[in-house]
């Protein structure tokens, strides 16, 4: 890491953008990181989504950034925003994970994979690829992109590796 | 099996996470019910550090005073001596769960959030179901509960490389793994903490068995919102550790504290606004 990198975190039902030198880095349970990446522009972006939809219907306009169905074209924006429109720039995807198999929370069960659900369909749709996921178990994982190049320093269980695949 | 080096440190006082000797005798006096708010102020403010915080966080969004507080004993008379005490903990529990526990994947920030955090959303949780519980014992219980992570985490680099093997398919809680390699889990190492620094029973039970709430003696209801505070701050991913998402919540705290899958989804939803609340608490 250079001298010069900022290390911005990206909090809970959050989204942030950086470029060259920034680091964005986030932590994800249950929840998913969903990281876009141009590499000619070295522009990146980190959405971090608590759940595929609102239940309440009312919390969403609040706040998009919680839920994938508002959470995701807000991402898209922002990398427009950056100069980044949809072809040159992929996807990929971190966290949803869950173990609570057979117990009597159907919710907490489903999270996970109704967050990693609806960001596949998201990027199906909007012809997005989806190039690297590291999604589902029962591992927690911290995530940090670094805009220079667009690898991902992924660290779960003990373990942490580089994931330089970008395009 | 580090056990016999783990019961060295719990018998070593020099070793030990420690809480300050004004903290000690804010909250022994704090345990009996004559007590006198002039006499509680000056011990309080043997301390400038603690004093310091007091003042600061008496006028903080959070407490929502009625008018500026500029002493202590300000603070006593127009908090009462519940909330004093609660910020005298607070500032003692910052200065010990504020460290990077690399180990454990955990780092300092990410500890007190969580620990902030479970703490919370525990005191909102006997708030909603209107539980007979006091929601400051409920909120202190919750701070704590990691507080034993500190001490096992010095003991993981010789094991390190056998843990991460053993993670790899493990199924079990983390506390299992834990139990295996270091003889103690974080839980009884908390509590050895909490009896060490002289807490209240009930205190110690409820971080004695957060995880496994079926197992608790004294203080079932208490220790069943602790575990399902502490779960769904798990599953957020705040402060997640090497353990990950490894304890389900136990039927037997929904069956204790009358929390319904709904409530389960409102309190997890709205995580991120608790964690807004509390930006005055974060930053002592």
């Amino acid at each position: 890491m250079s001298i010069k990198s900022k290390i911005i975190n990206v909090g809970i039902a959050d989204i942030k953008v950086g470029k060259d030198t920034d680091v964005l880095r986030t932590t994800l349970g249950s929840c998913i990181g969903i990281v876009l990446y141009d590499p000619e522009q070295k522009v990146g972006a980190i959405s971090h989504i608590m759940l595929a939809k609102d239940p309440t219907g009312k919390d969403a306009s609040k706040f998009p950034h919680k839920y994938g169905e508002t959470a995701l074209p807000i991402l898209i924006e922002m990398m427009k925003q950056q100069g980044s429109n949809i072809g040159q720039y992929s996807c990929r995807m971190f966290g949803g994970a869950s173990m609570f198999k057979g117990i009597n929370s159907q919710f907490l069960q489903n999270i996970g994979e109704q967050n990693i659900a609806i960001v596949k369909k998201f990027m199906e749709e909007k012809k997005i690829p989806v190039i690297v996921e590291d999604v589902a178990g029962n591992e927690g994982r911290t995530i940090s992109l670094y805009c220079d190049d667009g690898r991902v320093l992924l660290k779960k269980a003990g373990m942490e590796k580089y994931l330089y695949k970008v395009r | 099996m580090l056990k016999s080096k783990v019961d060295e440190v719990l018998q070593d006082v020099n070793k030990l996470p420690a809480i300050s000797s004004v903290v000690s005798k804010v909250l022994e006096k704090l345990q009996k019910p004559d007590v006198n708010i002039a006499d509680l102020a000056q011990e309080i403010s043997k301390d400038p550090a603690i004093t310091a915080n007091v003042i600061k966080l008496s006028n903080s969004a959070y407490y929502r005073a009625s008018k500026p507080i500029r002493t202590v004993q300000e603070a006593l008379m127009t908090l009462g001596i519940k909330t004093v005490k609660e910020i005298v903990l607070l500032t003692a529990a910052k200065g010990i769960l504020s460290q990077d526990l690399n180990s454990y994947q955990l780092e300092a920030a990410q500890l007190w959030t969580s620990s902030l955090l479970v703490a919370e959303l525990s005191s909102k949780i006997v708030q909603h179901k209107k539980l007979k519980i006091d929601k400051d014992l409920a909120f202190t219980s919750g701070l704590l509960c990691s507080v034993g992570k500190i001490v096992l985490a010095q003991f993981f680099s010789p094991v390190m490389m056998q843990i991460k093997t053993d993670l790899k398919d493990n199924q079990e809680p983390f506390s299992v793994l834990e139990k295996k390699y270091f003889g103690y889990t974080h839980m009884e190492v908390s509590e050895n903490l909490l009896k060490r620094w002289n807490f209240p029973q009930e205190l110690t039970d409820v971080v004695a068995n957060y995880l496994t709430p079926e197992n608790s003696k004294s203080n079932p209801l208490l220790t069943s919102v602790v575990h399902i505070a502490s779960i769904l701050i798990v599953v957020s991913g705040i402060g997640i550790d090497i353990g990950g998402e490894s304890v389900p919540i136990s039927p037997f705290a929904l069956n204790q504290t009358g929390v319904t899958e709904a409530d389960i989804e409102t309190y997890f939803v709205h995580i991120p606004d608790l964690q807004a609340g509390l930006a005055d608490l974060l930053n002592v």
